[in-house]
């Protein structure tokens, strides 16, 4: 079975993409949320095997959402994959001091997204297993 | 003008006045001098009228001695005595009055052995008449002794009379002389004096003049440079070398909201604030390996030494408000080039700062709101070109690649205009760490293996040993765009060659190709923004235009240099200095 990865984001054509991408060429099972508030419950209530995280969001935006799933002991082993625009703007040690496994750039190739955030976590066999 | 004028003054008022003062020295002698002479004609007139008045005291003596022989009354020999007295008195001062000469002392002798011969009758002639009675006195008086002594003293005194009647005409023609001779001496040489006072005087006004024209030439200076002053948009202050405020501009007064009375004469101090003050003494000092007191010191220390100093920090107004402003400070130096004070221009930069703001806000929003659509442009695109929901007519696949590779080519675009705003506001963060040059090399030829594959161009990297501080994705970025840059102006089956050497302390990387060649008038140009060697390149090669300005300002933000060498036709080569590390590389040290 599939690992199961929640998607923050609040822009809806990126959660279909990025859905798209993971579900499609990567073969995981994809939730989503629109608000950091709704993918805090998500995560408490799924238990995903990874969080892609949206940095830029309006109302709570992903550092404090980031901050909020690491305070929570249910949830904060979950790990958490930044999504950023900024360019060049935070590297991977700086996304790890912050509690991240790691960051991923926007705008991504849906056909190598897969395989990164695998990359990332560290799921490269489960990536080649699917590949 | 005025030097020479002060010495025609100088010279032609000591020359009047010099003249003048030999004048007065003149008049003054000879006043004196005419005052003796006439002293002198007066002793003589009156040694004139003395010798008359012996003339006639002997009259009287003999007068009054033939009275007593004539009638033996006592009362004349009364009279002879008060003569005789009176002549004794006349002829002492007749003495004194003809004594000077040897000639007038020759006369007087024998003017002296007549009266006293005369005198010696009178006496004889007396004694007659009282010894001998009335006819003995007679037969003397009758005798022709007396009428010829008489002549005798009457001739003498003449002559002596004469001689100095025509003395005194002689000295009374010298002195008209000299007295006409000196009124013209002083005449002349009063009128010259006065010449020369008149011309030292109009030297004067003519110095006096130029004065007035030069100071009113300056006033006129200082006018212009007041409404100069007063009229920058800068506010302008300057203090002497204690920090005390001299002068300031009306920009000064109106954006500190201060009165001229009330900033001059006080601290410039009072204008800043005193937190900022301390941080950049603080940094001042430890950067210059000194203690800097948190005052005055801060602002000036580096100024005082001749080096140019502007800072950013805030002014403070009357009511406690700041802003920011760019604070030029200038030493300034009197003739000797002694430190003499400090001139503080400074620039508002509140509008500035505000734009500043905004533009990071724009940014990004633009950063976001620009990618956010790109990310699903990209990303449904990318779907389907790679056969994730369902397969294309080749037709339809060959559309999709060509809305892809533009959507690359946009993001390539806004990533480079974030880059390079962040480059040229100097707000990109750079985390440097030692890194190993082969390693640095061997990810960016890698990066670039998928390009120099699909363009079959070979990239040969020769690694070399050494290590550089860098952040590294910054500087793979750069090596990454000179990569690319060369494959995609190489043709196929050529070479690119990536390789690096050190100089001295320095090592520099070159990316050399065989591509067309940049002309030499466009070499600089390159690096500039949106400048390429074929206006039709961004559209042909795909690139923004900002690449190597990209490039530049990276490797200028590590200390490095970057430029191009090329010969048209034969290639080109873009070259990278960077400062060789001091420690070893963060791979090798793990």
């Amino acid at each position: 079975m599939g690992k199961t990865v929640l998607i923050i984001d609040d822009e809806a054509d990126i959660r279909e993409v990025a859905t798209a991408s993971l579900q499609l060429v990567g073969g995981f099972i994809v939730l989503t949320a629109a608000s950091g508030q709704h993918g805090i419950a998500v995560a408490r209530q799924e238990k995903p095997d990874a969080i892609v995280l949206d940095l830029m969001m309006p109302e709570m935006d992903g550092c404090e959402v980031l901050l909020q799933l690491k305070n929570d002991p249910e949830i904060r082993d979950i790990p958490v994959v930044l999504l950023t625009a900024k360019v060049q703007g935070m590297k991977k040690e700086m996304a790890q001091a912050a509690g991240a496994a790691g960051v991923l750039m926007k705008p991504f190739d849906p056909m190598l997204l897969p395989a990164q955030l695998s990359e990332i976590l560290g799921w490269a066999d489960v990536d080649r297993e699917h590949a | 003008m005025a030097r020479g004028l002060r010495f025609w003054v100088i010279l032609t008022s000591v020359a009047g006045f010099v003249l003048l003062g030999v004048v007065s020295w003149v008049s003054y002698h000879t006043t004196r001098e005419l005052i003796a002479a006439n002293q002198r004609l007066t002793e003589k007139r009156k040694a004139i009228e003395e010798l008359t008045s012996l003339h006639l005291l002997l009259d009287d003596a003999e007068s009054s001695s033939r009275g007593y022989a004539l009638t033996g009354s006592p009362e004349y020999l009364h009279t002879y005595s008060l003569a005789l007295a009176q002549l004794d008195s006349t002829r002492q001062i007749v003495r004194h009055d003809f004594s000077s000469t040897a000639s007038h002392r020759r006369g007087l002798a024998e003017l002296d052995a007549l009266i006293d011969a005369r005198l010696t009758v009178m006496q004889e002639l007396i004694r007659a008449r009282q010894e001998q009675g009335f006819f003995a006195a007679v037969d003397i008086v009758q005798s022709d002794r007396s009428r010829k002594l008489t002549d005798q003293i009457r001739r003498r005194i003449v002559v002596m009379q004469n001689e100095e009647h025509n003395d005194l005409l002689d000295r009374e023609q010298e002195s008209r002389q000299r007295a006409h001779s000196t009124t013209s001496a002083v005449t002349l040489a009063s009128g010259v004096g006065l010449v020369l006072l008149v011309a030292a005087l109009l030297f004067i006004n003519r110095l006096l003049r130029h004065r007035e024209r030069v100071q009113a030439a300056l006033h006129n200076a200082e006018r212009v440079q007041r409404a100069i002053l007063n009229s920058a948009n800068h506010s302008m202050i300057s203090t002497d070398v204690t920090g005390r405020i001299l002068t300031t501009n009306a920009a000064a007064q109106k954006w500190l909201h201060y009165s001229q009375k009330e900033l001059i004469g006080a601290s410039i101090c009072v204008l800043h604030d005193s937190r900022e003050l301390q941080a950049r003494a603080e940094g001042l000092g430890k950067a210059m390996g000194m203690t800097i007191p948190s005052d005055f010191q801060a602002l000036i220390e580096k100024a005082k030494y001749g080096v140019p100093d502007s800072i950013e920090c805030s002014y403070v107004r009357k009511n406690g408000e700041r802003f920011p402003v760019s604070l030029s400070v200038t030493a300034l130096r009197n003739e000797a080039g002694e430190l003499s004070g400090y001139l503080m221009i400074a620039t508002d930069i509140s509008e500035r700062r505000k734009v500043e703001r905004m533009k990071d806000e724009f940014v990004s929003v633009v950063s976001h709101e620009l990618r956010t659509p790109l990310t699903s442009i990209k990303g449904a695109l990318g779907l389907l070109a790679g056969g994730a929901v369902g397969t294309l007519p080749e037709s339809g696949r060959r559309m999709l690649q060509l809305a892809l590779n533009n959507t690359e080519r946009l993001t390539r675009l806004v990533n480079d205009i974030l880059d390079l705003d962040r480059i040229e506001s100097g707000r990109l963060a750079l985390h440097k760490e030692t890194c190993a040059v082969a390693a640095l090399m061997r990810e960016s030829a890698s990066s670039v293996r998928v390009l120099a594959e699909s363009a079959h161009v070979v990239v040969e990297a020769v690694p070399a040993g050494h290590a550089v501080e860098v952040d590294s994705g910054r500087m793979v970025q750069v090596f990454v765009n000179l990569l690319g840059n060369a494959i995609k102006f190489s043709s196929p089956g050529s070479k690119v060659v990536f390789a690096a050497e050190t100089r001295g302390d320095t090592i520099i990387f070159t990316v050399k190709d065989r591509g067309r060649g940049i002309p030499a008038d466009k070499l600089d140009r390159v690096f500039e923004r949106f400048e390429q060697v074929d206006a039709s390149d961004s559209r042909e090669k795909g690139g923004s235009g900002l690449g190597l300005a990209i490039c530049r300002g990276i490797v200028q933000q590590h200390g490095g240099r970057i430029w191009a060498e090329s010969e048209l036709g034969l290639g080109s080569t873009f070259s990278v200095e960077l400062p060789l590390a001091v420690s070893e590389p963060v791979a090798a040290r793990a």
